[in-house]
């Protein structure tokens, strides 16, 4: 394997770049909004906020209050929004609207970003009714298989996890972790 | 006098002492595993932080990054694959080194030369903090208000990345702290009538969120296998590092300068501070074509500066309360969740725990060698660690970590979104230090803008009629400026006829 491959893609970008870094490699390798679509993102969501903070008001006896914030953050985006879409359009970049990465090809990367969000939600849902120790236990050893550890190495290594995991936070920091049915190390 | 044997009382306690090895350890660990950085090793351990003391709280966090961003150059020197940000910018002089035999002389300039940045460092932030700290109490709303704008314009404009896309990572921060009742007119915004949002966004799930989570779903997405780690190679870590400090003595003294001086600068830390000083070191250098060619000067010089960063970044966060780095940004909230208020009051109230930390820094980067050379030896071993079995533990670590702060699962949801929202903005080159900052400063922007336009009936004038106030606008204004003037300066460059042209 080329170990080129294992440098990550660190950048320093910013004003100061061109003064002192010359980076003419751009690999890019994620799923990646272009500036128009990105700037239309930012528009719209600058006048969402803007209307919705029609709705806070000022201090009484004020020029300002609540609605302040929100309706600087709005109008800054606004601006910056029909910025990016105006360099876009006068740079017209050939780049799709969303240019999806390598790992987005690949059903194992896929299947993994799924299982592993997808777990942190079972755990939200579940955890409170089956208690903590079969939940994690279930989560850490799932997405292990899924990574494809090695069957014995991910259930032992989960088990043992598990265990400290509860005992440091349910235990030691007196977290009440919830608890299981099965009485299960309470 | 009598503050400085209660700060040592402080530390030198079994406790604390304790504490900070483990987390020294656990630094190290984080911080030689590529793609667990320093920020992450803070965000992990700031739920544990958070049932500790003050002292062993902040101890534990200082200790924990100091040795994380020493540690980020093990993997980048055996396997060309840094270990934080901190280490990319020479981590090419390190690998060569390592390939052509001299592994222990790399790994040895990196850790001593961290332990003098990272002393120097410290010797910067004792000296100048209760100096700074006197000038601050005499600051108003304004000052703050402009303060905090700087902040926020550094890590917009000197971190990585292009501005806008900082920019949309700074409203989202910002955009996240306006959520809750916590404003100037106590009216409920955002909250969709959720009586948990009503306190806003709980700052350490978001956290955990944007650091931890996220990294454990690029990982997943773009796993990656590491290859065998080399053998320990050359004449000894300590052993050539005298010679090395007597040949480049101001490349170390000038690697601390900077690196202090960039840290300290609120928004940037210590992967900028390496990166300037790396290009600084190659400009001065009396041969700059050996950089990048296992050239150990390089890294000296960069070396010192990253960890002279990590020193430096808490000079603002203690005296302004104005965070340096992301890092210091999460110990802003957790000083905040202590019920510390961090600015120049906290010298006068609590002078005996700013002593304290001070001992935990000196201390830090005194037991950075020895464990230092421990991690160098057992590279093999640390390495050794899959991700695959690591990224699903620190997971679970994340939910229960997120849970703990209230014993709410709503923060477990909080962390979720946040962790979607960092993969997310990371997949789109959109950094994630200014929304943690905007996060953070968030509602101390709005408190001192709304104070001082009370006090000033409505005036904008009043932000430019103090002097400090006026001297910190005037500097905040430049820095928005920097863009452009960079823009005409590339475009000269690059209009004019050569490299070497004369003007």
């Amino acid at each position: 394997m080329d170990s080129v491959s294992h440098v990550p893609d660190v950048k320093l970008g910013g004003p100061l770049a061109p003064l002192l870094f010359d980076h003419s490699q751009d690999g890019s390798a994620s799923m990646k909004l272009n500036d128009l679509s990105l700037g239309i993102l930012v528009l719209l969501s600058g006048v969402g906020i803007y209307l919705s903070a029609l709705q806070f008001s000022p201090i009484p006896g004020q020029a300002y209050g609540a609605e302040t914030m929100p309706t600087t953050i709005a109008l800054v985006a606004i601006g910056l929004g029909v910025f990016m879409i105006g360099k876009a359009v006068v740079v017209r970049n050939a780049a799709p609207v969303l240019a999806l990465a390598d790992w987005t090809r690949s059903p194992m990367a896929l299947v993994g970003l799924s299982v592993a969000i997808g777990l942190v939600v079972f755990y939200i849902l579940f955890s409170q009714a089956i208690g903590f120790v079969p939940t994690a236990f279930l989560v850490i050893v799932t997405l292990m298989l899924t990574l494809r550890t090695r069957p014995v190495t991910a259930i032992l290594v989960s088990l043992l996890a598990t265990i400290v995991i509860q005992q440091a936070f349910g235990r030691l920091l007196l977290v009440p972790l919830p608890r299981s049915a099965l009485g299960f190390l309470w | 006098m009598s503050v400085i044997v209660e700060a040592f009382g402080l530390v030198f306690q079994p406790n604390v002492l304790l504490v900070i090895l483990g987390s020294a350890c656990f630094g190290m660990f984080v911080g030689a595993i590529p793609g667990l950085t320093a920020t992450m090793a803070t965000a992990l351990l700031v739920p544990i932080t958070f049932f500790m003391d003050p002292v062993p709280a902040i101890g534990a966090i200082v200790t924990a990054t100091a040795m994380a961003i020493f540690a980020g150059d093990i993997p980048g020197a055996l396997l060309r694959m840094p270990g934080t940000p901190a280490s990319a910018a020479y981590v090419e002089d390190a690998y060569r080194m390592t390939r052509s035999g001299r592994s222990e002389e790399s790994l040895g300039a990196a850790l001593v030369f961290s332990a003098i940045g990272g002393i120097f460092g410290t010797i910067v932030l004792v000296t100048a903090s209760p100096a700074l700290a006197e000038v601050a109490l005499k600051f108003s709303s304004f000052e703050y208000f402009w303060l905090v704008v700087l902040g926020l314009s550094c890590a917009v404009f000197v971190s990585p990345g292009s501005v806008t896309r900082g920019i949309i990572s700074l409203l989202i921060g910002l955009f996240a702290a306006t959520i809750g009742i916590d404003n100037p007119a106590g009216e409920p915004r955002y909250t969709f009538g959720n009586v948990e949002l009503l306190a806003g966004v709980q700052f350490i799930p978001a956290m955990i969120g944007l650091f931890a989570v996220s990294e454990v779903l690029r990982s997943v997405v773009s796993r990656s296998e590491r290859p065998p780690v080399p053998p320990s190679s050359g004449d000894g870590i300590f052993r050539s590092q005298w010679t090395n400090l007597k040949r480049y003595p101001v490349q170390v003294l000038r690697g601390s300068v900077l690196g202090t001086a960039i840290g300290a600068l609120p928004g940037a830390g210590a992967d900028i501070a390496a990166w300037i000083s790396y290009a600084v070191s190659k400009r001065f250098s009396k041969q700059p074509q050996k950089f990048g060619t296992g050239h150990v000067e390089g890294l000296v010089e960069a070396g010192a500066s990253n960890n002279g960063a990590v020193s430096g970044a808490w000079i603002p966060a203690l005296v302004f309360g104005i965070p340096g780095d992301s890092i210091t940004a999460i110990v802003i909230g957790v000083l905040y969740i202590k019920g510390l208020n961090p600015g120049p009051t906290i010298f006068i109230n609590d002078p005996q725990l700013i002593y304290a930390v001070f001992i935990v820094f000196f201390l830090a980067n005194i037991i950075m060698l020895p464990l230092g050379w421990v991690a160098i030896k057992s590279a093999g071993t640390i390495l050794a660690v899959p991700e695959r079995v690591l990224m699903p533990i620190i997971l679970m670590f994340c939910i229960v970590g997120s849970f703990a702060i209230n014993n709410s699962i709503f923060g477990v949801i909080l962390m979720l979104i946040f962790g979607v929202l960092g993969f997310l903005m990371d997949e789109n080159d959109i950094p994630i230090a200014p929304a943690i900052l905007g996060l953070v400063l968030g509602p101390m922007l709005e408190q001192n803008f709304i104070t001082s336009m009370i006090k000033a009936d409505g005036s904008f004038l009043a932000f430019f009629e103090r002097p400090i106030a006026a001297g910190l606008g005037l500097f905040t204004i430049a820095i928005w400026c920097l863009p452009l003037i960079a823009m005409m300066i590339a475009r000269r460059k690059r209009t004019a006829p050569g490299p070497n042209a004369p003007d």
